[in-house]
């Protein structure tokens, strides 16, 4: 059971990692997962089928912007071990996958808020003009925490299937959820929810930061424009760059052509202008 | 196939592995900027080689470690582009504003990960698992087998290529861009762009909201909507903006985000 909880964990990483190290290959959906644990417990059928079944769930679940999805990669791979060991079938299975998505939620968010602090650590050694030091903050600290932080509750998951292993299977099930849902429940409410509060402002800074680069006074209607038709419309980012296209075509046309009447702004002028 | 190799095809390759994995530490307050660092910096390195240039190096680092976030595959272009513009900067320190840079940036996350998004999640996933679901209820190993295939081959060809075309596009068009004293003109355009493009992220990506109501007829939330919806989310990034030109250091910022998003909730002003 040990070097099966070792092996799982490891399954658990590589697919977890898929996002950050594999340009999102699509490892880390529900039907290749469950597929890998089937693999290593040498029970494809069953892999195959809580993975079509999850998979299925999920197909609507999407990774986009900032948004912290129910963690379906983590349920899936407890999930179709959970179906293996206790011969449950894939409809167990899903209600074994729930909790732990959820949980697998809470932890990314705690993990991609404590990932800003090592931005900060970075900008430091950039400072100091260790470079090298910094790439490894991305690419080192950045893979083994997103890695660990899928060992740890796989462990667990396994690890409680192994403490239970001689208790009859509805039992197993019955504890193994039971606990997940504890685990869940111990985490205080105004905790989790502080934090979902505090990874709505922490987007808020990262735009500052960027704004500190690109904004001028004369720019700032600009910024104002694109929130302002997104606030009222609900028109996408894409829709948005689309239109700030036509809105620049028109603002260089009234800026740069024409008899050289460059709108009273000295400052901006270019000083070819006149030859073109 | 006789054809002379690039020499700047190392880059490409490096565009393409960095792209994949810039990801590794996204985090909630830059996303993926650590991630762009990581990408670009082989071709920084490259550029400022001797020692004399260790400012500028500095510089180039920090130009790329601001918030950064599109979707991976389609990452490999803004790298390549990004990568030729710093090297133009570096032959010709005068008229390169390099905060060009930062506005080209800025203004091709929004349609990348637009088009990226919905071409690699929605369509290509969802063909791609579709198809294996159905093989693989019915127990054939094949489902997941071939759901791995059509999803790695658009993503494997469009990273490649997206990095190829980036930078040899830039090459290509910069240099006589600045030859022509246009560049002014294209960092306007860049800026517009860019900055419409943050503005609706405000708006789309942080959805602050606070409970505050007073009996059943105020609800704060609405009555907010009705001035200016999304208001909240403005005034935090305002806020940011205006503590960040004050000179707080990041760290308190860090903290007064982390802290205030406890403090907000537990008191009842957000959620």
């Amino acid at each position: 059971m040990l070097v099966q909880s070792i092996l799982l964990g490891l399954v658990g990483v590589f697919c977890a990692l898929d996002s950050r190290l594999l340009g999102r290959l699509n490892f880390e959906r529900p039907l290749i997962g469950s597929t890998l644990v089937g693999l290593v417990l040498g029970d494809l059928q069953t892999g195959l089928v809580v993975g079509a079944s999850l998979e299925l769930m999920s197909l609507g679940i999407v990774n986009i912007g900032a948004a912290a999805p129910p963690n379906m990669n983590m349920a899936s791979i407890i999930a179709a071990a959970f179906a293996i060991f206790s011969n449950a079938n894939a409809e167990t299975a899903l209600t074994i996958a729930v909790p732990i998505s959820v949980l697998g939620q809470m932890l990314d968010i705690v993990l991609r808020t404590f990932l800003s602090n090592f931005s900060h650590r970075a900008d430091t050694l950039i400072e100091q003009g260790q470079f090298a030091k910094a790439r490894r903050i991305h690419i080192g600290w950045g893979t083994l925490l997103y890695g660990l932080s899928y060992f740890i509750p796989i462990g667990w998951g396994t690890l409680l299937y192994g403490l239970s292993y001689f208790i009859p299977i509805f039992m197993a099930i019955y504890f193994g959820t039971d606990l997940v849902q504890q685990l869940v429940d111990i985490i205080p409410d105004w905790l989790t929810d502080g934090l979902g509060v505090a990874s709505k402002i922490l987007p808020a800074f990262g735009f500052a930061l960027l704004l500190n680069t690109m904004l001028t006074n004369r720019l700032v209607p600009y910024l104002l424009l694109g929130f302002l038709i997104t606030a009222y419309s609900g028109l996408d980012v894409t829709g948005i760059a689309l239109f700030a296209c036509i809105v620049a075509f028109i603002m260089y046309e009234v800026k740069f052509s024409g008899n050289g009447g460059n709108g009273g702004n000295a400052e901006e002028a270019d000083p070819l202008e006149d030859d073109l | 196939m006789a054809k002379e190799k690039d020499p700047n095809s190392w880059k490409y390759w490096q565009f393409f592995w960095r792209s994949w994995a810039i990801q590794a530490s996204w985090n909630y307050e830059r996303q993926m900027n650590m991630g762009f660092m990581y990408g670009i910096a082989p071709v920084l390195d490259n550029i400022y080689k001797n020692s004399e240039d260790g400012q500028l190096k500095k510089e180039a680092y920090q130009r790329h470690m601001i918030y950064y976030n599109c979707t991976p595959q389609t990452s490999a272009f803004v790298l390549g582009l990004s990568a030729s513009m710093e090297e133009q900067y570096y032959e010709d320190q005068e008229n390169f504003n390099p905060e060009t840079i930062t506005a080209v940036k800025t203004s091709l996350m929004g349609p990348l990960s637009g088009i990226g998004d919905s071409f690699f999640q929605g369509t290509i996933r969802v063909l791609a698992f579709g198809l294996g679901i159905n093989l693989a209820r019915d127990g054939s190993i094949l489902g997941p087998i071939l759901a791995m295939i059509i999803s790695f081959v658009p993503s494997f060809v469009i990273t490649y290529y997206g990095g190829k075309l980036g930078y040899t596009m830039g090459n290509k068009y910069l240099s006589r861009l600045y030859e022509e004293g246009l560049m002014d003109r294209v960092m306007y355009v860049c800026s517009i762009v860019g900055l419409m493009v943050i503005g609706s992220m405000i708006a789309s990506l942080i959805e602050l909201e606070t409970p505050i109501s007073f009996g059943e007829t105020f609800v704060l939330q609405d009555v907010l909507d009705d001035l200016l919806p999304q208001m909240l989310s403005l005034a935090a990034t305002f806020i940011m903006y205006w503590l960040i030109k004050k000179k707080v250091p990041m760290g308190w910022l860090l903290t007064i985000c982390i802290v205030g998003g406890v403090v907000f909730n537990v008191l009842g002003i957000l959620n």
